[in-house]
């Protein structure tokens, strides 16, 4: 039997109805259309998957959706402001920080919910903040160099 | 003035801003009006007779729609290499028999997942068992079962390639080693898993979307399995997550999807899980090594003899060219006088083995640079030194198998040299590997038996100046869409944003073989080259009348300026040109064409990177643990079209390079894979990640658009060499079998340590 | 493929009791779902009910009391790797936190949750252990308590009785000059321990003897297990470098290692061995500078 589920994600309040064993990311990819976030395993193991909830990095797929009730959550459509990119976004592109991007909304959001708890992590902060997640195409360490940029200030967040 | 106004720039990817965004929709996230999800039924065994397939309690299910066995199918084999029937043997979907664990035997097509995933259930299968036999070794005896009725022991492919005469050679050797290897199998690990959507309509027509790295490869296999006209197929490729070798080929995913479709007239998605990407998919070589080399006592190389045996898996796949390559790669990058190599592919009841990124070459380097440096180590000369002394050079013929033309092996060796001087002294425990390596750009073989060009490109410009690309190149992430987009800027003399690409799509894109075996760049990038040039052209016969030039002037175009090449401040507006040229020609477009088909280019390929790695760990003598600390690689691939490009090949090449080295395995158990998941199949993640470090050496390849060659792959190559020379400099102990794990290396030390005391 | 269950999410720990003494082996408890859900996906476990006791916020917490720290059982491990209280007093556990999986999963997924998924190769446990917690387990009975060590019965079995819950981790405060550390070998720096070893050592007052010692093994038996024979070979000693090579070595013969895919038996006898002498030796460093 379906139960009612209220969350809101990238500001916006929904109410929908699921049976209680769908994951978070089947309620975001399937029921609301955002499929930004992606899966790539079976065991919690590869990352893709990673959204913010009320402001952590968490695995959507390892969540059941029932839990998010009355949570915010963020996904890789809800950084740029309209047209305009996150400094992050803009980071990533200017630093090839993605190749095949299939990995790349689960490294976003872990990169951003990482930067919003320690605005200045060290190189070892910003490793272990994309621990969670597999790239296969990048090495990571462009990825780190797209990370280290914004922390240093090289992209001002337009007011 | 700079050389060049697009290529060599760093730009953003073309693809960039829909993937960052998360708008990119791959095949993953396709949704359909009354799409149907589709799950495969698989073999439990590896070996056994289907004697029975009994469906109808699946489809009685509520919300199943169809259930497919290989009686829905036309009953045909196929196989990648089609000008060779008889290595086309793989139903894909069984009918008789199934030769590995994984391989298919049903497709359920139903109103969602979870459903079709219950009717698998539901589905009962009559098997036989049969013998099994998982071994090479063993597969090839007397008494082995037979996997494919008329192959004699299970030889599946043999492969020989010789020059000069190497037993005579041995005879005049200072110095003979002999060494065996095992080379490991690795699973590709692409982020999206194998998935098609395919939808059959009722005009007959198949469409289909899919991640693939060749469009028109799977549309011409379609055909062949489906009975349909390669002409009422259209594959689609959207953006698509990784594809390393894994997806060139027909797969389960694509021909069930298209079955299913076809029987439904509905359109039906199947994506495999990612257990199913493990161990239903293809996977590279797992290989025997059993090296002979000689040389003179100054580190002169004389004769080298190869023989391997490959575990082959059920299936042929690409394993022919996999074959090939290892034996011709291990004569890279070094001149032999004398060389042999027999190879030989034995089928097992294990999952098929087939193309990863390097195609038998990061298994031949892995071996023949191990060797290399115990050779060195014998002789008592320096690893650099050795490699240096036998090294290719610019316009070497390989006797009978190729002509290298642009070879930047010894700047690569001068650079490599130089880090590892600026290193310095090491502390305990640490120690540098050195592999040096070469690798193809594309292969000249038509085994495909493609009737096409290997390459084409279309170009369309239009009233505004904008120009629309048309070509089959596939980009699954190596960045083709981007490059190819500004070798067509290059050319025609616009700005890389001018360029709008369309690629891979067989319904509008001229073919092109696909993204493997490195040939995307040059090759699809000579037809990409031709075809902006036939456009120029045509402008230019405009322009040249309309600027009223003389006859000795030649014109040209560059940042939307058609100007005299010799005489640059004269020009006019490529914008003014366009609009021009278009009336001229009654309203038509300007369309160029070219196409690229490599030919007299030897046995292999029309060109040839090289580069020279280092590693360094630092090992842990009591455990056998190492870090590995730094990757630094000194690489030449010719004009660099794409830098950000490169260097993200370059660089994510280590993750996958240094995985095989350091921890990805697949251990099996009578044809079981024993980890078919990422938390249990170790992948190097961004803390176990190497300082990484690109060292570009400048050369230019003639046979490649503006001196370009192949970035992507011969970066897989070196790295395990480089780990388990590095690994011997810590601490002396030689581990010849992959991957190096802390436990091979903590029983070695323990062993030396053993054989010390007994002294 | 998850089967389909009925779905609670009860408000107040006496109504999740109530539920589990309601549905008794039925159901099945979800705090984060960091290791049941994969479980659940795998069709491993399929039960009827399932209770989520997730958003029983009274069992979040960290307390720092005279007696010790008082942890919640659904406090989460990020939350014990970030707290200041436990970063300063109880260092080990924050330094175990952080290379346990990855932050994502440790956002959200419980401690109490992974004591009571029992895995062997579990980083809290062997700390734990070390650190010679207690815990709680409440029902509608009341209450019980126990030293951790005693709450592992097998691989992924627990004390839990039915219509129990895990409610409180209690770790006593460290007394002076003592110290504890934690490492576990792997290959994969965030992965599961190959082999895992915790060591809390207590000096006595001057002379350095001593007075008390903990060795917990993880990933070397089908539970998280004590090293006694190890512990015997240190305690009421100066601790030495032969002591500690001799109690790596008693370690290895104790353990009860399998072998897999990861590493042989042989090979995490002698990982015991190298990592309790290594362990040990970090603890006592640490004692002394208490």
């Amino acid at each position: 039997m379906k139960k009612e589920l209220k969350l809101t994600v990238n500001g916006q309040p929904y109410e929908v109805y699921v049976p209680p064993k769908t994951l978070l990311v089947q309620v975001l990819r399937d029921q609301l259309g955002l499929t930004g976030t992606k899966r790539g395993c079976s065991d919690s193991s590869c990352g893709a998957c990673t959204v913010m909830l009320n402001g952590m990095a968490v695995k959507s797929c390892s969540i059941l959706a029932l839990q998010a009730n009355g949570a915010e959550v963020r996904t890789v459509e809800g950084l740029a402001k309209g047209a305009e990119l996150a400094p992050l976004q803009k980071a990533f592109l200017d630093h090839g920080a993605f190749q095949c991007g299939f990995c790349t909304s689960g490294m976003l959001m872990a990169s951003t919910a990482l930067l919003a708890e320690n605005p200045k992590p060290t190189k070892e902060q910003i490793k272990e903040g994309i621990d969670g997640n597999i790239c296969r195409c990048t090495g990571y360490n462009s990825i780190i160099r797209a990370v280290t940029a914004v922390v240093k200030g090289e992209y001002k967040e337009e007011k | 003035m700079s050389k060049y106004s697009v290529i060599g720039t760093r730009v953003h990817r073309v693809d960039g801003p829909e993937k960052i965004t998360g708008s990119a929709k791959y095949t993953f996230d396709l949704v359909l009006p009354n799409m149907l999800y589709g799950k495969i039924l698989r073999s439990p065994h590896p070996h056994a007779k289907v004697l029975k397939i009994d469906t109808r309690k699946a489809e009685k299910l509520i919300g199943v729609k169809g259930v497919v066995t290989g009686k829905d199918t036309i009953g045909k084999k196929q196989g990648i290499w089609r000008r060779f029937p008889e290595l086309c043997d793989e139903e894909i979907l069984c009918r008789k028999k199934v030769r590995y664990i994984g391989d298919a035997v049903a497709a359920v097509a139903a109103i969602d997942e979870d459903t079709a995933e219950e009717a698998l259930d539901l589905i009962e299968v009559e098997y036989e068992t049969l013998p099994a036999v998982f071994d090479p070794l063993e597969a090839i005896a007397e008494e082995a079962p037979q996997i494919h009725e008329g192959v004699e022991l299970n030889i599946n492919i043999n492969r020989h390639i010789e020059w000069g005469d190497v037993d005579e050679a041995f005879k005049k050797c200072d110095h003979i080693r002999e060494d065996q290897f095992v080379c490991s199998s690795q699973a590709h690990v692409c982020m999206e898993t194998h998935d098609a959507v395919a939808s059959f309509d009722y005009g007959g027509k198949l469409t289909m979307w899919t991640s693939t790295q060749s469009s028109y490869y799977i549309q011409r296999l379609l055909a062949d399995m489906t009975g349909l006209r390669e002409g009422d197929i259209r594959v689609i490729k959207p953006p698509t997550g990784g594809g390393f070798g894994s997806k060139f080929e027909l797969d389960s995913a694509q021909f069930c999807a298209a079955i299913l479709s076809m029987k439904l007239c509905k359109p039906v998605k199947i994506v495999l899980s990612r257990e199913e990407e493990f161990t239903a998919t293809k996977r590279r070589t797992p290989m025997y090594y059993f090296l002979k080399l000689g040389a003179k006592k100054d580190g002169t190389l004389l004769a080298k003899e190869v023989r391997v045996i490959t575990e082959g898996g059920a299936y042929t796949g690409m394993g022919a060219t996999a074959l090939y390559l290892t034996g011709f790669f291990s004569s890279f990058p070094y001149k032999y006088p004398n060389y042999r190599y027999d190879g030989y592919r034995a089928y097992t009841n294990t999952a098929p083995t087939s193309a990863m990124r390097g195609f038998g070459a990061p298994q031949s380097t892995f071996v023949g640079e191990s060797q290399l440096d115990m050779m060195a180590d014998d002789l008592g000369i320096d690893p650099i030194e050795i490699r240096r002394k036998n090294g290719m050079t610019p316009n070497y013929e390989v006797p009978g198998q190729a002509y290298i033309q642009s070879c930047g092996l010894h700047q690569c060796l001068d650079k490599i040299e130089e880090h590892i001087k600026q290193r310095g002294k090491l502390p305990p425990n640490h120690g540098i590997g050195v592999s040096a390596y070469g690798f193809m750009s594309g292969g000249i073989f038509n085994w495909f038996d493609t009737p096409y060009a290997f390459s084409s490109a279309i170009v369309r410009v239009n009233i505004d100046g904008k120009v629309d690309l048309f070509t089959g190149a596939c980009d699954v992430g190596q960045g083709s869409d981007t490059t190819l987009s500004m070798i067509c800027a290059e050319e025609l003399g616009v700005k890389l944003d001018d360029i709008r690409i369309h690629s891979a799509d067989t319904g509008i894109c001229p073919p092109d073989l696909g993204a493997w075996g490195s040939r995307e760049t040059l090759m699809n990038g000579n037809a990409v080259k031709r075809a902006a040039a036939d456009a120029k052209n045509q402008l230019l016969e405009f322009a040249a009348a309309k600027m009223g030039i003389n006859i000795v002037h030649d014109l040209d175009i560059r940042d939307c300026r058609v100007y005299l090449a010799d005489r640059p401040e004269r020009g006019i507006s490529y914008y003014d040109v366009v609009k021009e040229a278009i009336r001229g020609k009654d309203g038509e477009a300007i369309i160029g064409r070219g196409h690229y088909t490599p030919h007299r280019k030897g046995m292999i390929s029309p060109a040839y990177s090289f580069g020279v790695q280092a590693a360094e760990v630092e090992v842990d003598p009591e455990t056998g643990r190492y870090e590995l600390i730094n990757v630094t690689t000194a690489h030449e691939s010719g004009t660099v079209i794409n830098p950000v490009g490169i260097e993200g090949q370059l660089e994510g090449a280590i993750m996958m390079a240094g995985g095989y080295g350091y921890c990805e395995d697949q251990p099996m158990d009578e044809g079981k894979i024993l980890n078919p998941s990422i938390a249990d199949y170790k992948l190097i993640r961004s803390l176990d990640m190497p300082e990484t470090k690109i060292l570009e050496i400048d050369t230019y390849e003639p046979e490649g658009p503006f001196g370009a060659k192949e970035a992507g792959e011969g970066l897989t190559n070196p790295t395990a060499g480089a780990i388990a020379n590095a690994v011997y400099k810590a601490v002396g102990v030689r581990i010849n079998t992959l991957p190096i794990t802390p436990e091979k290396v903590f029983r070695a030390l323990r062993e030396k340590e053993a054989k010390k005391k007994k002294k | 493929m998850i089967k389909d269950f009925e779905y609670f999410a009860p408000k107040t720990l006496k109504e999740a009791l109530t539920l589990i003494n309601k549905y008794q082996d039925e159901c099945k408890v979800i705090g984060g779902g960091q290791s049941l859900l994969i479980l659940m996906r795998q069709g491993l476990v399929a039960p009827r009910y399932l209770i989520s006791i997730k958003g029983l916020d009274e069992l979040s917490y960290i307390k720092d009391t005279k007696e010790g720290l008082k942890i919640g059982a659904l406090t989460t491990h990020r939350a014990i790797e970030k707290s200041p209280v436990i970063k300063k007093k109880f260092g080990v556990l924050a330094e175990m936190e952080q290379r346990l999986a990855s932050i994502q999963t440790r956002n959200w997924g419980t401690i109490g949750g992974n004591i009571c998924h029992a895995d062997p190769a579990g980083d809290p446990m062997p700390v734990l252990i070390a650190l010679k917690a207690t815990l709680t387990t409440t029902s509608l009975k009341g209450e019980r308590n126990m030293p951790v060590e005693d709450f592992t019965l097998d691989y992924f079995e627990t004390a839990l009785e039915p219509g129990e819950l895990l409610t409180e981790i209690q770790v006593p405060a460290p007394p002076p000059r003592s110290g504890a550390a934690y490492t576990k070998f792997n290959i994969i720096e965030s992965d599961l321990a190959t082999v895992g070893v915790a060591v809390s050592v207590t000096l006595g007052a001057g002379d350095g003897v001593c007075q008390d010692i903990r060795i917990a093994l993880g990933a070397s038996a089908p539970t998280p297990m004590r090293a006694k024979k190890a512990e015997a070979v240190l305690k009421g000693k100066k601790i030495t470098d032969a002591l500690l090579k001799e109690a790596g070595e008693a370690a290895s013969t104790e353990a009860e290692p399998i072998s897999d895919i990861q590493a042989s038996e042989e090979y995490r006898r002698e990982l015991a061995k190298i990592l309790v002498a290594r362990v040990a030796k970090e603890a006592l460093a640490r004692a002394k500078s208490a």
